[in-house]
């Protein structure tokens, strides 16, 4: 049997496809629009098609904010469990994660003897420190969202963004050009707000190296320095950032089904 | 549904007793408001338990900053929201203000000043200490005279006695369902029914034990996979799906640690001493003295309360041999349970005992983050 996980976020969702061996062979990546259901059901026909699999040939593994829409899973967890299980994919000596998604981010940290999840703290339904955030910011500042990190390291005086709440930082950014600072330094303020703000959160559960960084926020190369330098140590992103809620749904599939 | 059928339930029973005569006073379901006195004097005590929503949370904010907490915001928008959700409030005549928190001081004035409801006042110490019990007995005893006024007479200690009685043997009936083999949520809604009924459904309490003791002797136990835990902090008001969610992630509240559970139940006098005194007023007195509940806000309280918790799950773990978990319910900017969410948490951590802080508010856009972080609770646990 091989395995599927599908992590459907409330921004993007995310399928990996596991061979026997829980080797990842194939993963998808779509906008999960309003309509999670469809969009999870979409991405999981086509994969199995292109492997020319029918639904009995793998188990299936929801996870995410909409993993109970799925209704063709055998089951389904919650994306701390799997994040924490895929993170240790590639790093099997993770002892915490810190995920920021499209609507929320989590700190988790895992026991050292067992990789289990021993302790997570959310954000709040507030947008602060999410990538909902840093979208409505890229708007503001009108630099595409996957260049804003790029922009903000080019900075030598960080703007201050004192406002947690995603309406009022939005104003501050606009207040920010009229008083005349630079792009780049409102870019790396906003990042760095992100940073501040999703390091405090995990450090009061005690986050420790080797920290995982993911989700897809995580692509942004200066939200991760500003982690480092908020959390007093390096930090390390998988090549699929994006993907290791999926991988960690796919992979407790198998233990599930031992 | 079962909400609204308790809801609807409770509506008729406040109309009938108003067409007898009776008035009602209402007050936020804290500690140590002595409702065998109100109960004495012939009125009706309504406690504030009703779960928030953003309607009502909404309405509020001509009265309240969005940043008080959500139950007090509700609170107010049992009165301020029109059409109102819970009709039979309107009938309510008085409001007991108490300080048990600034929201509830805050809470009771907008009612009284902005809602026709005229107020009465009972300040209760955080404390225990000789001069907090003097202190207490002369609240008791001026509460007593207001009652008296709008009556017109005497309230005789013998009636407040009775009263006393009727509420104690109620919750010893209560006790008893604490103890009973059913699921949380069923426990829940027989506490949270007593809580607004009070000892008119003694009846229905005994026969529903009663009932319970048959079931559970005829059947061979079966063993639950569900993952047990204590309930601690803010109480889970009527019509919350918060129970629900537990539920479905396949968690079993054994205890619930809150003002509608164990708090009021375990406020019990023994037989001795309610014959010890022919004064109703020492017997409030006594209880307020030993209500391990009753301090807040002081040094050491929070100390008290974790010592409490840690016994009674040691306790559990050795008698029935399974690990207690302990989800601590923060109704958003609370200001008792906030503050030391963090260290309830790191102390019961360090004993081994596994917490999940549950911070919310009443909004809809909530749920789905509370059912992620209970659900990754019960897998973690
Ligand atoms: S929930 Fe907390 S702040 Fe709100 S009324 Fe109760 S004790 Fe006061």
């Amino acid at each position: 049997m091989k395995a599927v996980g599908l992590d459907i976020g409330s921004l993007a969702t995310k399928l990996v496809l596991l061979d026997e061996n829980k080797k990842m062979i194939d993963w998808k990546v779509n906008r999960s629009t309003y309509d999670f259901k469809r969009v999870g059901g979409d991405l999981f026909k086509d994969i199995l098609k292109e492997h020319n699999l029918s639904r009995s040939d793998v188990f299936v593994m929801s996870t995410g904010y909409g993993r109970n829409t799925v209704d063709f899973a055998n089951d389904r967890i919650t994306e701390i469990t799997a994040h924490a299980k895929g993170v240790q994919y590639f790093y099997p000596d993770a002892r915490s994660v810190i995920d920021i998604g499209g609507q929320d981010s989590k700190a988790i940290v895992m026991s050292s003897k067992t990789g289990n999840v021993i302790d997570f703290q959310m954000n709040d339904k507030c947008a602060a420190g999410t990538g909902r955030f840093l979208e409505v910011m890229s708007h503001a500042l009108e630099v595409p969202i996957n260049e804003i990190g790029t922009l903000a390291l080019k900075s030598n005086s960080p703007a201050s963004i004192s406002s947690t709440c995603t309406v009022f930082a939005e104003s501050e950014v606009i207040s920010l050009f009229a008083q005349g600072s630079s792009k780049i330094d409102i870019a790396a303020g906003i990042n760095k707000s992100i940073a501040r703000r999703v390091a405090g959160m995990a450090k009061r559960i005690g986050v420790e190296p080797l920290l995982v960084f993911c989700g897809g926020v995580a692509k942004n190369i200066a939200v991760k320095e500003y982690l480092e330098t908020e959390l007093g140590f390096e930090i390390v992103r998988p090549e699929y950032p994006q993907l290791t809620g999926a991988l960690g749904a796919a992979l407790i599939s198998f233990d599930n089904h031992k | 549904m079962k909400s609204l059928e308790l809801l609807s339930e409770y509506s008729n029973y406040l109309e009938e007793q108003k067409l007898e005569g009776k008035k009602i006073i209402a007050f936020m379901s804290h500690d140590s408001i002595p409702e065998e006195l109100i109960d004495a004097a012939g009125f009706i005590p309504l406690r504030l338990i009703f779960a928030g929503n953003d309607d009502l949370m909404n309405a509020s904010h001509d009265y309240l900053p969005p940043s008080t907490c959500s139950f007090a915001q509700s609170c107010i928008g049992y009165f301020a929201r029109k059409p109102n959700l819970y009709k039979f409030l309107e009938l309510v005549d008085y409001i007991l203000l108490s300080n048990h928190c600034v929201s509830d001081i805050c809470v009771s004035e907008i009612i009284s000043d902005n809602f026709n409801v005229e107020r009465l006042n009972l300040y209760v110490p955080y404390t225990r200490n000789e001069s907090a019990i003097k202190y207490y007995k002369i609240e008791l005893e001026n509460l007593r005279k207001e009652l008296e006024n709008i009556i017109g007479h005497e309230i005789p200690d013998q009636k407040i006695k009775e009263s006393i009685d009727k509420y104690n043997l109620f919750k010893k009936k209560l006790a008893e369902i604490e103890k009973l083999e059913i699921s949380g949520s069923q426990k829940l809604e027989i506490f949270q029914k007593a809580i607004l009924f009070g000892p008119k459904i003694l009846n229905e309490i005994e026969k529903l034990i009663q009932k319970n003791r048959e079931i559970t002797s005829n059947d061979s136990q079966t063993e639950s996979n569900n993952k047990k835990v204590i309930f601690t902090g803010c109480s889970i008001f009527l019509g919350d799906y918060l129970m629900d969610l537990i539920e479905e992630s396949g968690g079993e509240i054994v205890f619930f640690n809150t003002w509608i559970g164990h708090n009021y139940i375990s406020q019990i006098y023994s037989d001795k001493i309610l014959n010890s005194t022919d004064d109703p007023i020492d017997l409030f007195l006594y209880r307020f003295k030993t209500n391990i509940y009753g301090d807040h806000s002081v040094p050491d309280s929070l100390d008290n309360e974790i010592s409490y918790l840690e016994t009674f799950i040691n306790e559990y773990q050795k008698e029935n041999g399974e690990k207690l978990a302990v989800i601590n319910h923060v109704i958003k900017f609370c200001d008792h349970f906030s503050l030391f969410q963090s260290t309830l948490k790191e102390r019961l951590q360090n004993k081994g005992i596994q917490v999940l802080n549950l911070e919310r508010d009443y909004s809809r856009a909530n749920r789905g983050q509370l059912s992620t972080r209970i659900e990754a609770f019960m897998e973690m646990i």
